[in-house]
């Protein structure tokens, strides 16, 4: 199987301090793959790094065969590397609705001018995303809220919303930060059953997160301990792995 | 279409009391229409500007309320648009559209040649160095007189002819302004409701996530920049041809004021804003006048209080009544 | 180029720089103890120099008193505009574009209102030593500016010492770094911003006094005073009034000698384009500090 994506030795310090040190971590196409760490391990580096917000001092990023690490957040994007935040960033002032009308831009290419004027093109591609925002909609049960801002929204809907949002233009890779932060147990089962059905149709995830209740679904766990990978394997492995323990409880 | 447009004016979804929506907007156009007929021809000229500062603080308004910028840059634009039109018509004697064009693009071209490195800036410093560019400009509006007349200023700017007819007065520049005005208004609504509006609204709420969906931030901010140096740059040409006569004056820090103030207290995420706000900024000197220079303190303490107190402006609150007065809870346009 | 003419450029540049370190110490204070920044820093030197000219003109006192006088008053109206206006719009949870937008339409309604009581005219305030010059190498420079850098330093050193040594100076800085830890060691938070917009109005107020008798003192003068201490303020760095000072006469020199290059009408652009460069391309200052996230 080949890697849809591959860190090569990212290494990075943050005002004097190495946050990360030679991490390498593949993540399998096809795959839902988790990164758990204790707090301050450098996960959100890693993250951050992966995504295009923080360049790396040094080491590769590699998406699809094609080596990233110079290319904007914008550019992964249109390869179909999406992100979701350790706070959900919704669009507040905008509805459900439109949050994911507004999650249409990569599916869409009229320009301003087009826009301003209402040409056809630019008409036809506002019926196209009212189409797709209504598909999400329904398949992530959000047409209850629709009409409501998003501000407005519980979290837990919120994070749901934002992933429905970074479905709605079929990325190839989805990198999710904590996503379950602020759920409660209910809306984390209902995320975990969410991520396997995104995984059937052929998503790739990269998971980040606390909650190893969570971190159950994904089929290969790397775990990061102060800047360096200590252990990759099942949930089981892990689990079972000393250093893994010492570093979660012997601190 | 003209029906959301009409329902989005008001703060309203479509659809919703169609009957009150259309009362309301016939009204409203035959009351547009008789307007120069039963009012006094300074109330005629008071509705001229009115409409111009629409169109001038429509640009502003956009960047305010859709993408969070406070702009005061554009007096810059809306002098270079009457200057412009000033010089082409009176030194080449060209006709109108010249001098239009010409101004249109010296404003896009300078504001996207200053915007690129500008907007790069973030509120406090963004919102200064705006300030910074009217200044600098008012100044080289002074300085370079073989152009501007500076301090004298240009007179004998010639009226805009239509089909033969002159527009020498309020009354025909009124019939000439407003549909330009509403067409503008319109062209922004449609703008709201595409990709790039949706963009736009994203790019303000949360930036990270917009460059995740694949916005290049950076590059929309410029354009709707330029976008609103455009309007300003076509308000100050239709302004020069309607006054005959500018001068440095009316293209100062206080001017970049009044325009930011329009679109702050008319709300600059309602449509109507623009024009609410205008329509108080210049109903009030008028009515002030015989007080002496009191409306820009007024001006002031009206922006302080909306700040504090009214952060949607009239439009908002003229939604919000609106809402309740039919009897339906929905949220506000965003 | 005379040498006479660089020399007097050069010093009245340097005069005017310390006007602009002021101002910008002005702007620090409040940024430092509230995190606001202040668009309204240059209004308070208006209404100094306004008060200090009412004091001496129509109540007929002595000049120390006035400049007392104007001191003061910029310090009240500070002390007022925290506690009116400043307080309500943090009640409501302003964002920063609304403290923006508070400061900038105070800036213009103090403006506005000198417009309407005083009218359009410039009044000028006599200074310490009247006209009186000295000679410095053939080149004159009045008592008054002289005595502008002396006062200025002073105050410079005072405010340095005020927030590294005494307790309310520390409790002051404490309060805006680190709002809950201070208000749980009992420092009351709110109080010290009211304080420190007092502060920053007493700077102001006295930058208003010192500089009125070089400028004259009219509605408009406050802005571009706010807009050039900002770009002393930026340029070097908001963490120290040394910072402050080479900012300032960075400034004030750059402006007065381009200004024997291009015509004198030009020297305000020259300001503000230093204040647009300077902000795109230095956002920390020349001195490397760390003024705010994401300029």
């Amino acid at each position: 199987m080949s890697a849809l994506l591959e860190l090569r030795g990212i290494s990075h310090s943050f005002r004097g301090l190495q946050v990360l040190r030679n991490v390498n971590l593949r993540v399998e196409q096809g795959a839902i793959c988790g990164l758990i760490g204790p707090n301050g391990a450098g996960k959100s580096t890693l993250f951050n790094i992966a995504s295009g917000f923080l360049p790396a001092d040094a080491g590769q990023v590699v998406y699809a065969g094609v080596e990233v690490t110079r290319h904007s957040v914008e550019r992964r994007s249109y390869a179909g590397l999406v992100r979701t935040f350790q706070t959900p960033q919704v669009f507040a002032h905008l509805t459900v609705w439109e949050n994911l009308m507004a999650g249409c831009y990569k599916l869409t290419s009229s320009g301003l001018l087009g826009n301003l004027v209402g040409t056809p093109g630019s008409r036809r591609e506002l019926a196209a995303m009212r189409a797709t925002a209504e598909r999400v909609c329904r398949e992530f049960k959000l047409d209850a809220v629709r009409d409501v801002l998003a501000g407005k929204l519980p979290g837990g809907m919120q994070r749901l919303l934002e992933l429905a949002r970074a479905c709605v233009a079929a990325p190839r890779l989805l990198c999710l930060d904590e996503p379950s932060a602020g759920l409660n147990s209910e809306e984390v089962a209902q995320l975990m059953q969410a991520l396997q059905r995104l995984q059937q149709s052929g998503m790739t995830i990269l998971l980040v997160s606390h909650d190893m209740d969570l971190v159950a679904v994904a089929s290969v766990i790397h775990v990061l301990c102060f800047g360096e990978i200590i252990a990759a394997g099942s949930f089981a492995e892990v689990r079972a792995d000393a250093r893994v323990r010492e570093a979660y409880l012997g601190v | 279409m003209a029906e959301p447009a009409l329902a989005a004016a008001t703060g309203l979804r479509a659809g919703v009391t169609h009957g009150r929506v259309w009362a309301l907007g016939a009204v409203l156009a035959v009351l547009w229409v008789c307007m120069p007929a039963l009012a006094s021809r300074s109330i005629v000229d008071m509705l001229v500007f009115t409409a111009l500062y629409t169109i001038a603080g429509l640009g502003v308004s956009f960047l305010l309320g859709q993408c969070g910028i406070v702009s005061l840059a554009q007096s810059v634009f809306y002098g270079i648009g009457a200057y412009s039109s000033a010089y082409c018509a009176t030194h080449f004697g060209w006709p109108m559209p010249a001098g239009l064009l010409i101004g249109i693009g010296l404003s896009a071209t300078i504001a996207a040649v200053v915007g690129w490195p500008v907007l790069r800036l973030s509120g406090y410093f963004l919102a200064l160095a705006t300030l910074a560019l009217a200044i600098i400009a008012h100044v080289l509006f002074t300085e370079w007189d073989g152009i501007t007349g500076g301090t004298l200023g240009v007179g004998g700017i010639p009226p805009i002819s239509l089909f033969g007819f002159a527009l020498n007065s309020p009354a025909r520049f009124y019939f000439l302004v407003w549909p330009i005005a509403i067409l503008l208004l319109w062209l922004h609504y449609n703008l709201l409701h595409s990709r790039t509006g949706f963009a736009v609204r994203a790019m303000r709420d949360a930036p990270a996530a917009a460059r995740v969906l694949g916005v290049d931030i950076h590059a929309l901010k410029v354009k709707v920049f330029v976008l609103s140096a455009v309007l300003g740059a076509l308000a100050g040409s239709l302004f020069a041809h309607y006054v005959s006569f500018v001068s440095v004056d009316s293209f100062g820090v206080d001017r970049a004021i009044n325009f930011l103030l329009l679109a702050v207290l008319g709300g600059s995420r309602t449509l109507a804003g623009p024009i609410l706000g205008a329509l108080f900024i210049t109903m009030t000197p008028h009515l002030l006048g015989r007080f002496g220079d009191i409306h820009a303190l007024l001006f002031a303490v009206l922006l302080i209080v909306s700040v504090i107190f009214l952060p949607q402006g009239f439009g908002g609150v003229a939604a919000q009544l609106w809402q309740r007065a039919s009897g339906r809870k929905l949220e506000p346009k965003p | 180029m005379n040498s006479t003419l660089l020399l007097q450029s050069a010093l009245a540049g340097i005069t005017n720089g310390f006007v602009y370190a002021l101002i910008a110490i002005g702007i620090a204070v409040i940024f430092r103890g509230t995190r606001i920044i202040n668009a309204m820093q240059g209004e308070f030197s208006l209404i100094g120099g306004m008060v200090a000219y009412l004091v001496l003109e129509r109540l007929g006192l002595a000049l120390p008193l006035a400049a007392v006088g104007g001191v003061f008053a910029g310090g009240i109206l500070g002390f007022v505009i925290e506690l009116t206006l400043v307080r309500p719009t943090r009640k409501r949870g302003g964002g920063e574009e609304s403290y923006l937008l508070l400061t900038l339409g105070v800036a213009f309604g103090i403006s506005a209102a000198v417009l309407f009581i005083f009218g359009r005219d410039a009044r000028l305030l006599a200074g310490i030593g009247g006209e009186a010059s000295a000679l410095f190498f053939d080149a004159a420079i009045r008592i008054h500016a002289l005595w502008l850098m002396a006062i200025s330093s002073l105050v410079l050193l005072l405010l340095w010492l005020f927030y590294k040594r005494t307790r309310i100076g520390q409790s002051m800085l404490a309060a805006s770094i680190q709002e809950e830890g201070a208000l749980t060691i009992g420092i009351n938070v709110p109080l010290m911003r009211t304080l420190t917009f007092l502060l920053g109005g007493l700077v102001g107020g006295l930058a208003g006094v010192l500089v009125s008798p070089m400028i004259t003192i009219h509605y408009e003068m406050g802005l571009l005073l706010t807009l050039k201490g900002f770009a002393a303020a930026i340029l070097g760095g908001l963490t120290s009034p040394f910072g402050a000072v080479v900012g300032g006469l960075t400034l004030g020199l750059v402006e007065s000698l381009a200004v024997l290059s291009f015509a004198s009408g030009y020297k305000d652009v020259v300001a503000m384009t230093l204040l647009i460069v300077i902000m795109i391309l230095m956002p920390n200052g020349m001195l490397g500090r760390r003024m705010r996230k994401g300029g």
